[in-house]
């Protein structure tokens, strides 16, 4: 009976031990992780750019990458120690917030949100609420698809599962589906598809997109490695959206299946939702209280979480220009 | 049953159970574990509470595509074996087959059966379908062809033709073999069914509980998730136990020497 009770007690330390810091590298730089939320892409071009073009390195900082994919556990990862960066949307910072994981948004590159619905053209559909009578494929996971059932009737609209491809798309006219505005859109067309774009942003929900997350204990006590990470990131995006060519080749050797011409696609759409007129004159990677706050207020009456605590220390602007 | 044989059938299971309850809460007080990576039990009881109309409706719409699976594979498994037992050159060329249906990854064939069958509850049931027909064809099949030569002969001596021995011998023969593999599906039909609403989900309003996991978990509801879980697994019990109580019935009736 003692012996299992020692074994229990040790492999109780043996878990609670893994979350130790890493120690520092032999060129005195810290190692550092940052977990992404999908597979190696466009929306996280400047985060690669920083690590290719040593925005990372000359902060001391050996920041390892690490490629997400679907149901990729960022939030968890980062809330539980196992790395120290990670990188999701602002929308799912408040999910977790609201679970009482400590984790904090430190910079938006992605000043509009690049979700889309996808419809074809000869749907007639011209703007999101006109949206009835078709199939819609959305995912429940993000909040955005539950925003928008909540807010327009959708009549004799059939939602379904995102099938994270376009075949049903081309394969039927009367479909419509979820996707990134610089990714599904590019891959129909080219596979002769007749896709339309609606931004999701414009029916007025936008939350900050490939925001950089770390947990309230990690600002507190490695401020010095957050600030580094910051920069060099919001450095790394100026770099990316001037010259992603380097960038995206590295991306496409990491993740064959994004093709280098629909990364370049990616860099070029995604200029104009990162460098919008407010990141532009306020700095890139720019968070607002108005922002966050109208974001909290859509969830919270799209009935997705609660009101308590409101956005309070969800954000912190101070590593940001 | 009488009250003292009911108490020492459940008894067990039930101190378990609330043994397991226990140290869940324990571990999650002493460690102060936070909700996002494992609520207690007092949490999860509170969002079964808060959610149960929508659990207990998706519950249902998840049984209604695992029962029509499990039937659908049942009938379907049985034919199979049945066509099995007539033809050694049959069985022996698509034994193989069928037992590609369970080696074959679920989760990636799933999204092309929904593709080729359709969204909805069809596509939840092809799912369900697949994944428990294997048990039934399997065992079937055994208890069709393991029969013991001496009754053949009898049968033979007897002039019976195939269907005499396919119905009178064969089929009786193999009725313990057949619940055995119809309990195995009936788990399975379940977690195809929660598989297939994760690719296939069931239209605007409806959800299963594939659906809500994806929901919760993507959302960080943690509780919620365990709640949905729970009901998955009592879904689970409840079709076993009835496949279980059915084939009691039967076996008392067919099955002892």
């Amino acid at each position: 009976m003692r012996l299992y009770c020692y074994l229990f007690c040790a492999l109780l330390l043996f878990a609670c031990g893994q979350n130790e810091t890493p120690p520092p590298t032999e060129q005195g730089k810290t190692r550092v992780r940052l977990a992404l939320n999908w597979f190696p892409e466009a929306e996280h071009g400047g985060f690669y750019a920083a690590h290719i073009h040593g925005y990372y390195a000359k902060r001391n900082l050996e920041v390892e990458i690490l490629g997400g994919g679907p149901d990729a556990p960022v939030i968890q990862r980062v809330s539980t120690g196992a790395v120290e960066f990670g990188v999701t949307n602002a929308d799912d910072v408040l999910y977790a917030r609201a679970q009482q994981a400590p984790v904090v948004a430190l910079m938006a590159p992605y000043q509009i949100n690049p979700r889309c619905i996808m419809v074809h053209e000869s749907s007639g559909i011209e703007r999101i609420d006109q949206i009835s009578n078709i199939t819609l494929a959305m995912s429940q996971r993000p909040a955005f698809s539950h925003y928008l059932r909540w807010k327009y009737p959708l009549e004799g609209v059939n939602i379904v599962p995102y099938p994270g491809n376009v075949s049903q798309f081309l394969a039927n006219p009367n479909f419509a589906q979820q996707g990134y505005v610089f990714s599904e859109p590019f891959v129909a067309r080219q596979q002769g598809g007749d896709p339309r774009a609606l931004l999701v942003s414009d029916i007025g929900f936008n939350p900050y997109a490939s925001v950089i997350i770390a947990t309230e204990e990690t600002i507190a006590q490695r401020a010095d490695i957050v600030r580094a990470l910051v920069e060099a990131s919001i450095e790394g995006w100026e770099h990316y959206l001037r010259d992603g060519q380097e960038t995206n080749q590295y991306i496409n050797s990491l993740n064959p299946e994004m093709g280098l011409d629909i990364l370049a696609y990616g860099v070029e759409e995604s200029a104009a939702l990162v460098l919008d007129p407010v990141a532009s004159e306020k700095g890139l990677g720019h968070m607002s209280s108005a922002r966050w706050n109208e974001l909290h207020k859509q969830m919270v009456e799209a009935g997705l979480i609660k009101a308590e605590g409101g956005v309070e220390g969800a954000f912190d602007t101070q590593f940001l220009r | 049953m009488n009250t003292r044989a009911l108490i020492t059938q459940i008894g067990p299971p039930l101190f378990f159970f609330a043994f397991f309850v226990l140290s869940w809460y324990a571990l999650v007080e002493f460690f102060d574990i936070p909700p996002y990576l494992l609520p207690g039990p007092p949490r999860v009881a509170e969002a079964v509470s808060t959610h149960a109309d929508r659990l207990i409706d998706a519950a249902l719409l998840t049984a209604m595509g695992a029962l029509s699976g499990f039937a659908l594979s049942f009938a379907f498994g049985f034919a199979v074996a049945l066509l099995f037992s007539q033809s050694r050159i049959i069985e022996r060329g698509l034994y193989p087959y069928a037992i590609f249906l369970q080696t074959v990854p679920i989760v990636a064939i799933a999204p092309l059966i929904v593709l080729w069958i359709g969204y909805g509850l069809q596509g939840v049931v092809a799912v369900s379908f697949i994944i428990s027909l294997f048990p039934i064809i399997a065992n079937t099949t055994a208890g069709l062809t393991q029969v013991d030569p001496r009754l053949l002969d009898l049968f033979a001596m007897n002039n019976a033709n195939r269907w005499h021995v396919l119905f009178k011998l064969r089929v009786p023969n193999a009725v313990p073999n057949m619940l055995t593999g119809a309990r195995i599906s009936s788990g399975l039909s379940v977690i195809g069914a929660i598989v297939g609403e994760f690719f296939a989900g069931y239209g605007t309003d409806d959800f299963g509980l594939g659906y809500l996991i994806i929901q919760t978990s993507g959302q960080a509801k943690t509780d919620y998730l365990f709640a949905c879980i729970l009901f998955c697994t009592l879904l689970g019990l409840a079709i076993f136990s009835a496949v279980g109580l059915v084939s009691n019935r039967l076996l008392r009736r067919w099955g002892g020497e």
